[in-house]
């Protein structure tokens, strides 16, 4: 299951948050092990699942269209690993809810959109 | 970008404010490099002619290749060619290796890709193009060819397709085809998506309504449909998504 749009068009907007590769290593492990404690609400289940895609998807489009993220990496000087995670409103709210986000990481996705 | 030169031999400043490639010292690369390139059916000359400059001329089969030496040299210019003697050799082994494919070689080497039908970049159609080195050369059937032979060519290019070696990568519910030395090729593999599902699968994914995202000359994302629009509506880059059993429809270009 999935909040996924599946008929082609988005039905929703996504926010790019530049993430390093170890921030996104982190994401993945916390919202993991948030899945696996069980203690989410299913439609939070349903947002953090969709992260977790995100973040494959992100790494994905990164290889298939590589120029438009090297661009803003090279204006701003952020390293080569810095990728954008494209989310929706939900799901950056259902990553903002977990108790066990690291202060970093919200920082990171709260306080704005740069690494 | 003109890419008939191999684009990676000139620097950014140099197609910027390009150094003005010689007639002269494209002769004397010419003289030397040309005679080693040519093979049994390629020819490659110099013709001095009155007046109008030397032309280079490359005959293959039915195809030929007329170009003033003037001209050339004003084109590598543009395209920020090196001007030295190993610069505006590597251009101009690149610049015959982009010649125009024959149609014999197209019906014995062709191999079916998907490639841009517009300038927008907003359709994708087959064609056959014929590999040279890191080089794939597209095949452009003359307007009087006999429809059948051209059905023939594209036939025989479309099962050669199938068995060109693809890398897999599977980043979590995406799968990447990509080739290692030449990108047009990554779309090769479409001509048998049913394998490609088979081959997915094999690496632990399961996408039987496999919806295929391809921007041709770059790798080829195949994801479930949700997977797919994420990925492809997210991005401000050109592309195609489409189910796969409409892959066998799409024009031939």
């Amino acid at each position: 299951m999935s909040a996924l749009p599946s008929d082609g068009h988005s039905a929703q907007i996504l926010v790019p948050h530049w993430l390093a590769e170890d921030d996104r290593a982190l994401l993945a492990t916390v919202v993991r092990q948030a899945l696996a404690g069980g203690e989410v609400h299913p439609v939070g289940v349903i947002h953090l699942e969709d992260v977790l895609t995100e973040l494959h998807v992100a790494a994905a489009r990164d290889a298939v269209w590589p120029t438009s993220a090297a661009r803003v990496r090279k204006a701003t000087g952020w390293d080569d690993d810095v990728l954008p995670v494209r989310l929706s409103a939900a799901e950056l709210a259902s990553l903002l809810s977990l108790t066990g986000l690291p202060e970093e990481l919200s920082a990171l996705l709260g306080g704005g959109t740069t690494p | 970008m003109d890419t008939r030169f191999g684009g990676s031999s000139a620097g950014l400043l140099q197609r910027l404010r390009p150094t003005r490639i010689g007639v002269a010292d494209l002769r004397e690369v010419a003289d030397g490099l040309l005679p080693s390139l040519a093979t049994t059916r390629l020819r490659l000359d110099i013709v001095q002619r009155t007046g109008t400059g030397s032309v280079v001329v490359l005959e293959e089969d039915e195809r030929t290749v007329r170009v003033h030496l003037s001209d050339l040299a004003e084109q590598m210019t543009s395209a920020g060619v090196r001007p030295t003697a190993d610069g505006i050799a590597e251009a101009l082994a690149s610049w015959v290796a982009h010649r125009p494919v024959t149609d014999a070689a197209a019906r014995t080497a062709g191999i079916a890709v998907l490639d841009w039908r517009d300038a927008a970049h907003t359709t994708v159609g087959w064609r056959v193009v014929v590999r040279r080195g890191h080089v794939a050369v597209p095949w452009t059937p003359v307007r009087t060819a006999d429809g059948r032979d051209v059905a023939r060519t594209r036939a025989a290019a479309s099962a050669r397709a199938g068995d060109v070696p693809l890398d897999l990568r599977a980043e979590g519910p995406v799968a990447l085809w990509s080739h290692p030395a030449v990108p047009v090729l990554a779309t090769s593999a479409l001509v048998a998506p049913e394998r490609m599902i088979d081959r997915i699968r094999a690496t632990g994914l399961s996408m039987p309504d496999m919806q295929v995202v391809i921007t041709p000359h770059r790798p080829v994302a195949c994801a479930d449909p949700g997977i797919a629009a994420r990925l492809a509506g997210e991005s401000t880059e050109a592309s195609v998504s489409l189910p796969w059993p409409r892959l066998a429809a799409l024009p031939w270009n």
